[in-house]
């Protein structure tokens, strides 16, 4: 199966403003790649030029191989030609074609004949569990049905790349998992690469392979996703991956409060070498009670405790500054009640935004 | 992990290579020359003309050479001089632009009076019967606008012009000239057409008004009349203003009218006035009388724009259901409901049935002499232009079946060009085609029919290149028509491809289907009921159609309504009406049906 490499791809829509900017991006053959970021920064575009409906300004995108568009050889291969599979953010279904009608179109372009195209699209309906509608219209479907139709429309051409743009956006929680388990199910069976759009970072964590973080047409990091987690190249993707978001606090030319506090931790640690900019910590890093030895630990006021069935997200005052906590077992302090909150896992990050790898080595860090 | 440092804006690579790409794509992509072709076809279709038609203004035409002192073919002011200055100016222009005037002015009024009232009446009123008056009072717009002149005729005509003699005089009541023809009985029977136009435009404004800003005057202490007067009324004033500007531009393009109700009494207008240079063959002076028109309707648009896009400053589009409460006439219900009755019944009863009635009757609505000859009769004694009842012989079916295979012809090349243009602006691969296509197809909105069909003339009536002359010709005849109903399907084709977006073609492409599957497949079935709609209207509109047709057809090639018009000349009174009374039959029953098919209001379709 193909690998999908894109090099100094950059994406203009015309004035100034790149959508994609200078992107070197390498899906891995048979990877469940994940592009992961807030909304506008550039995924649908990406997803759209290796499908071949977007032509980018500048750079190259090939499948093994095959070169798909190279701007700089003047290279270019129509969408029809590529094979891939694509299931579009608002799902493009045909409203003038009944489901089946939809499924059975691809195969009906590769001139399957027609018992065997009824058998496939069958099949692909079932595996989204909207046989039942087979004869209706996509406008009698509900919203999860219509994005399900549109992820069989896609499967049924047994495509060995499938790009999928929030596939799952529209379903209600079971069938999300449901649908996800179906997904990664797939993509074990068929070997396909897959490149999946999402800005859910829990379906991104759970689902991939690979996760590429990207950012105003940037991409910011390309990890295996509990790497990202553990790692986070720079500050957007530290704050960006995780929920509650990891607390970065700002170290100042003179810190004092929280920033002095941890700044004497890190100093204690490695030494005057390393001058970070920014201290970040998660939340579940944060943990309540009395802290082991040789870890940062500070006195903190409950200000509110938050149940959430499995898990306690505190809101703690640490001398000037508030932080969360989560915690994995109960909680029982009352508001104002002052506990202790250690850590022995904090992320620093230079001046520049990018993480400090010499803290890495120190074994503090994660 | 990969840590990317910040990637910089790369450069973009240089110009030829993006070029090269560009060129490899365009050759996958049959947008692009479906655009280029398009933008040709109407280059040469609307732009041309407009050219062509200035240019004949400008250069001495063959036969004028000896008084104008030039060679054919050398620019010349003459025509201008011919038109503005000399001795016969005030007959060629100045006397027909000032009847145009009055009857632009009187019709308008007219219209905004009558069409204005019923407005307030259906929808702010709890007038009885409030639906139905809506609907009916609007059925003056679905007959052809000429309809109420031949009515006006079989009633009021005296023996001055050719033909039998109207209702009144055949009882022995002489009808003075200035009723029977001229300005009168044109501003009065256009005004009949055109008051729906003022009752939708008006209609659909006032029902936007936000009841909320009346209630706060009131609350404020405004009496009533004053609310109308400092709150409704400049509330309503872009509605108006734009219903007043569409009007003058229609009447100033109007044919059918001012030909049967001027012309006996030599009251002449622009329109007729370049129908007459046409038929003279002055062509100098009928491309400048054209070219004014042309000047005129584009002035009047752009003022309307312009207006519309002052007053959207401070249009209060009403919230939830703005209208919902009507005023009380108490009393004045019935004698309101009774006002609207009168107003149908004038403006749709009256002239229906005394054309119909006419067409029975040898001497005018007296129905002693009640016959169907006229319909039916193998052969009418005295005739000689056309012998027999209008069923009977060929005459009646082979201009319907002209009208037929011509309107239908253009509307549904107009429909499938509209739909195309939708489809390349949306596909939007080129920007400045797109623009260009939107702007040009909307270009002949600007231009009144008749002096678009006499610009055409001047582009085809002679061989240009490897394009041979065209006049005469039924081809001619469809595109014109096509071209002048393509600013309403473009509208409704880039309407209905922006609906539609970009996406379902894509899921196809991405499916292996190519460019001609898609359309096939995808993109015209899924289009179908807005092509449906694309055909259906300009067809509707096509068959009332008059001034374009009346420029371009010759006697080979009749349409009904170019053969009801001969009839008239003629002076075959009944007959002439019996033609007309087809078309109405024919436009009424489609707008209807159309309307309730496909739950389109006549107010999207005001092309007529
Ligand atoms: N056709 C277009 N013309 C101009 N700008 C566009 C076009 N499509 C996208 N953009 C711009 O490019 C940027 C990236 O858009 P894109 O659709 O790729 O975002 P996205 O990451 O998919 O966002 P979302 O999560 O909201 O779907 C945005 O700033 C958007 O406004
Ligand atoms: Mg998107």
């Amino acid at each position: 199966m193909p690998n999908i490499t894109l090099s100094g791809i950059a994406k203009s829509y015309g004035g100034g403003d790149y959508a994609v900017k200078n992107l070197d991006l390498t899906v891995p053959d048979g990877a469940f790649m994940c592009l992961l970021g807030p909304s506008g920064c550039g995924k649908t575009t990406t997803l759209r030029m290796i499908a071949g409906l977007e032509q980018p300004t500048g750079g190259t995108i090939a499948v093994g191989d095959r070169v798909l568009d190279s701007v700089e050889q003047g290279l270019y291969v129509p969408p029809e030609k590529r094979g891939m599979g694509l299931v579009f953010q608002n799902y493009a279904l045909w409203p003038h074609l009944s489901v089946r009608e939809n499924v059975e179109f691809g195969l009906r372009m590769r001139k399957v004949p027609a018992p065997e195209r009824r058998a496939k699209a069958e099949l692909a309906l079932q595996m989204v569990h909207v046989d039942a509608a087979m004869d209706r219209y996509p406008s009698q479907l509900s919203g999860g049905q219509q994005q399900r139709v549109a992820l069989a429309r896609m499967l049924a051409i047994n495509p060995t790349v499938l790009l999928l743009d929030e596939p799952l956006s529209n379903l209600d929680a079971r069938l999300r998992l449901e649908m996800r388990a179906e997904l990664k199910r797939i993509h074990e069976e068929s070997k396909a690469t897959i490149v999946f759009v999402t800005h859910d970072q829990l379906e991104a964590l759970t689902m991939a392979t690979d996760v590429a973080v990207m950012n105003e047409g940037e991409l910011q990091q390309l990890a295996p996703p509990m790497e990202m987690y553990a790692r986070p190249a720079n500050r957007f993707v530290a704050e960006f991956v995780g929920s509650p978001p990891m607390a970065i606090v700002e170290i100042g030319s003179t810190p004092t409060g929280l920033a002095g506090s941890l700044m004497r931790f890190v100093e204690s640690r490695a030494g005057q070498d390393i001058a970070p900019a920014a201290v970040g910590i998660r939340p579940e890093a944060l943990r309540l009670g009395s802290p082991p030895h040789s870890v940062w630990s500070e006195e903190a006021t409950v200000e509110a405790v938050l149940p959430a069935g499995s898990s306690w997200t505190v809101r703690l005052r640490v001398l000037d500054t508030e932080l969360y906590a989560l915690s994995y077992t109960p909680v029982e302090a009352a508001a104002g009640e002052v506990l202790t909150c250690w850590t022995d896992q904090v992320h620093l990050f230079g001046a520049d935004g990018m993480r400090i790898p010499a803290w890495d080595r120190t074994g503090v860090g994660a | 992990m990969a840590l990317l440092t910040k990637a910089e804006t790369p450069p973009p690579p240089p110009r030829r290579r993006r070029l090269v790409y560009r060129l490899r794509v365009l050759r996958h992509d049959p947008t692009a020359a479906l655009g280029l072709i398009l933008v040709i076809l109407l280059a040469y279709l609307v732009v041309a003309p407009l050219i062509a038609v200035l240019s004949d203004a400008f250069r001495l035409q063959y036969g004028d050479d000896v008084h104008a002192g030039q060679q054919p073919g050398e620019w010349t002011g003459y025509y201008l001089w011919r038109v503005f200055r000399s001795q016969i100016s005030g007959l060629l222009f100045w006397e027909p632009l000032l009847n145009t005037l009055v009857i632009a002015v009187g019709t308008t009024l007219f219209a905004l009076f009558l069409g204005g009232g019923m407005a307030w009446l259906v929808t702010r009123t709890n007038v009885p019967g409030r639906k139905w008056l809506a609907g009916a009072l609007v059925v003056p717009y679905m007959l052809p606008s000429w309809t109420f002149s031949l009515a006006w005729l079989s009633l009021f005509k005296n023996e001055r012009a050719a033909g039998q003699v109207g209702f009144l005089q055949a009882q022995g009541i002489r009808t003075p000239d200035w009723l029977a023809y001229g300005a009168v009985p044109i501003i009065i029977t256009l005004g009949l057409h055109y008051y729906p136009f003022v009752l939708l435009l008006v209609g659909n404004a006032l029902r936007r008004i936000d009841a909320q800003l009346e209630d706060s005057a009131r609350i404020l202490g405004a009496p009533q009349r004053t609310v109308i007067r400092r709150i409704v009324v400049p509330l309503m004033l872009p509605a108006l203003s734009s219903a007043v500007l569409l009007v003058v531009g229609r009447v100033l393009g109007t044919f059918g009218t001012p030909y049967v109700l001027g012309l006996p009494a030599d009251y002449r207008v622009l329109s007729t006035g370049l129908f007459q240079s046409i038929r003279d063959r002055s062509t100098g002076v009928a491309s400048v009388l054209a070219t004014v028109i042309v000047i005129i309707g584009v002035l009047i648009v752009l003022v309307d724009t312009r207006m519309m896009r002052e007053h959207r400053r401070f249009v209060t589009v009403g919230g939830k259901g703005a209208m919902d409460r009507l005023g009380d006439l108490r009393r004045w219900r019935w004698p309101a409901f009774a006002l609207g009755v009168v107003v149908f019944v004038v403006s749709v009863l009256v002239p229906v049935l005394t054309l119909l009635v006419s067409t029975v009757t040898r001497t005018p609505l007296d129905l002693s002499t009640f016959t169907l000859d006229y319909w039916f009769a193998e052969k009418l004694p005295g005739a000689v232009g056309f012998p027999h009842g209008v069923f009977r012989g060929s005459e009646l079916w082979e201009a319907a079946w002209n009208s037929l295979r011509i309107v239908g012809l253009a509307s549904l090349i107009c429909a499938v060009a509209g739909l195309l243009v939708g489809y390349v602006v949306v596909r939007g691969t080129a920007p400045r085609v797109a623009a260009f296509l939107r702007q040009v197809s909307f270009l002949p909105y600007l231009i009144p029919g008749i002096a678009f069909a006499a610009a055409s003339l001047s582009l085809f009536a002679v061989a240009r290149g490897p394009i041979p002359a065209l006049y005469g010709t039924t081809f001619l005849l469809i595109l014109v028509m096509a071209v002048t109903h393509l600013p309403y399907s473009s509208r409704s084709g880039i309407a209905a491809m922006m609906q539609l977006g970009r996406e379902p073609e894509e899921a196809a492409q991405i499916a292996g289907a190519s460019w001609w599957q898609r359309m096939r497949r995808i993109i015209f079935p899924i289009q179908k009921g807005a092509l449906v709609t694309g055909i259906v209207l300009p067809f509707i509109s096509g068959l009332k159609e008059l001034s374009i047709v009346i420029m371009l057809t010759t006697t080979g090639t009749q349409l009904l309504t170019t053969l009801s018009i001969g009839l008239v000349d003629y002076g075959y009174t009944q007959l002439a009406n019996a033609v007309v009374l087809m078309i109405a039959l024919v436009s009424f029953t489609m707008t209807y049906l159309t309307q309730r098919l496909t739950k389109s209001s006549l107010a999207s379709g005001l092309g007529g």
